[in-house]
C-alpha cells in the first residue's frame, strides 16, 4: 500500500513539475505581469484606499515656462504619466490612449481635464522636443522637463521608480518609463486612482467622465 | 509468496504514465531532445506596428508559433528603417537583446509592454493602413518575410481596435 502511495505521489509531482515548467517559459518577468493583471476584477482602474499627495514638482513646460504642478493643477482633474519621447512602445501608446479617450468627451468636459506628461529623460527631452512629440498626440497635453533628481523624487512619492538615462552595452542611450497613470481628484487633489499599462482606450473612455468629477470609476 | 517481477512492473507503469503526462503537456523543454534537432516549422501571426508619433522611431509586434524543432530569431531588417533592434522590457526599462529563442513546439511573443522591435531613423512616418515590409532572420529556418500592417496608435490586439 505504502509503495503505491509513493508511486502515485511521484506521478503527481511529475505532473506538477510539468505544469510549472509550462508556465515559466522564456521570459520570467511575464507571468508576474499576467498574474497582477488577472488578480483584478477585470477593471483597469485601481482605486487607492489612501490617496497619494500631489508631488512637489516645479519644472519647465513645453513653452520653456516654469510650471508648478501643485499650483497649476489645484482643483483640476489631472492625470500624470512619467515617460520619455525616445520610447517606441509603452509611452506613446499610453499617451495616445489618453488622447483618444479624451476626444470622446463633450468639449466642455475636455477643457476641464489636465493631462501631464513628465519626462524621465530630461537631457534629451528639451521643452522643444517634448512639445513636438506631444503635438503629434494631443497639443493640449502638458509636457514637463527639468532637473532629473527632482523628477525622480516626485515620481517616487507616487510609488513610481525611475532611473536616469544610461548607455547600454552597445553605447545606446536607454531611459526608463513609469508603468502607471495616476488620476488626481479635483475635489481632494489626492492621487486616488491608478491605471497600469494594460489600460485601453475603452477603459479610459469609460472612466474619464467619473474622474473629471472626482468620483470612483 | 512474493513475486519478484511485480514491483518493477508497477514501476514501469508509473514511468510510462509520467512520460505520457510530459508528452501531453507538450512543453518542448526537457523531453524534446529529438524535436530540438528537428526542423523548425514557423508561422508568424498578429504582426502590427502602432502608427508612430514621429519619424524618429516605431515599434513592431508579432507572434512566432513553432510546431517543429527549436530555432533562434537572430535579427530583423526592414525597408522602413536602417536600424531595427530587438528589445525585452522589464519594469519600464527596455534592454536590447542580440537574439530571442523560439522554443520547439512553442512560441515567441513580441507584445506591447514586453518584447518589441524598435525601428529607428525611419525613411518616413508610416500612416495607419500602410504595410511595412519586414524580414525576420532565423538561425535555422532562414528568412521569413512579413507584411506588417500599420494600425492606429492605440491599437490593442486583445480588443482588436
Amino acid at each position: 500500500m505504502r509503495k503505491k502511495t509513493y508511486a502515485a505521489a511521484a506521478l503527481f509531482a511529475a505532473a506538477a513539475l510539468t505544469l510549472s515548467a509550462c508556465g515559466s517559459g522564456d521570459d520570467s518577468n511575464k507571468p508576474i505581469a499576467d498574474v497582477s493583471a488577472e488578480a483584478g476584477t477585470g477593471k483597469a482602474a485601481t482605486v487607492l484606499d489612501k490617496a497619494f499627495e500631489k508631488p512637489d514638482l516645479v519644472l519647465t513646460d513645453t513653452n520653456g515656462k516654469k510650471y508648478d504642478f501643485r499650483a497649476e493643477t489645484k482643483g483640476v482633474p489631472t492625470l500624470i504619466y512619467f515617460g520619455y519621447t525616445h520610447c517606441p512602445d509603452v509611452c506613446p501608446t499610453t499617451m495616445s490612449n489618453l488622447a483618444v479617450a479624451k476626444k470622446q468627451l463633450p468639449k466642455t468636459e475636455q477643457d476641464k481635464l489636465r493631462v501631464v506628461f513628465v519626462t524621465t529623460d530630461p537631457a534629451r527631452d528639451t521643452p522643444a522636443t517634448l512639445g513636438k512629440w506631444l503635438k503629434g498626440i494631443d497639443p493640449t497635453f502638458v509636457g514637463l522637463t527639468g532637473d532629473f533628481p527632482t523628477i525622480q523624487a516626485g515620481a517616487r512619492t507616487l510609488g513610481i521608480s525611475i532611473e536616469p538615462t544610461a548607455k547600454d552595452k552597445n553605447g545606446k542611450l536607454v531611459s526608463v518609463h513609469g508603468t502607471q497613470v495616476i488620476a488626481f481628484s479635483p475635489k481632494t487633489d489626492g492621487g486616488y486612482v491608478i491605471y497600469g499599462e494594460d489600460a485601453t482606450v475603452d477603459d479610459y473612455t469609460k472612466d474619464l467622465p467619473k474622474l473629471i468629477k472626482g468620483e470612483n470609476p | 509468496m512474493s513475486r519478484p517481477g511485480a514491483p518493477s512492473r508497477r514501476l514501469a507503469g508509473c514511468v510510462a504514465l509520467t512520460a505520457t503526462a510530459l508528452a501531453l503537456a507538450g512543453c518542448g523543454s526537457d523531453d524534446s531532445s529529438s524535436n530540438n534537432a528537428g526542423k523548425p516549422e514557423l508561422k508568424i501571426t498578429g504582426a502590427y506596428m502602432p502608427a508612430p508619433v514621429m519619424d524618429t522611431m516605431a515599434a513592431g509586434f508579432f507572434t512566432v508559433t513553432n510546431s517543429g524543432g527549436a530555432d533562434t530569431l537572430t535579427s530583423v531588417t526592414s525597408d522602413l528603417a536602417p536600424d531595427v533592434t530587438l528589445h525585452s522590457t522589464k519594469g519600464g526599462a527596455m534592454e536590447e537583446q542580440k537574439s530571442f529563442a523560439v522554443p520547439a513546439d512553442g512560441s515567441l511573443d513580441f507584445a506591447s509592454g514586453g518584447n518589441h522591435l524598435m525601428f529607428e531613423k525611419l525613411t518616413h512616418k508610416p500612416l495607419e493602413g500602410e504595410k511595412v515590409s519586414v524580414t525576420l532572420h532565423f538561425a535555422k529556418a532562414g528568412t521569413v518575410k512579413v507584411s506588417m500592417p500599420v494600425k492606429s496608435a492605440t491599437y490593442n490586439p486583445k480588443t482588436g481596435h
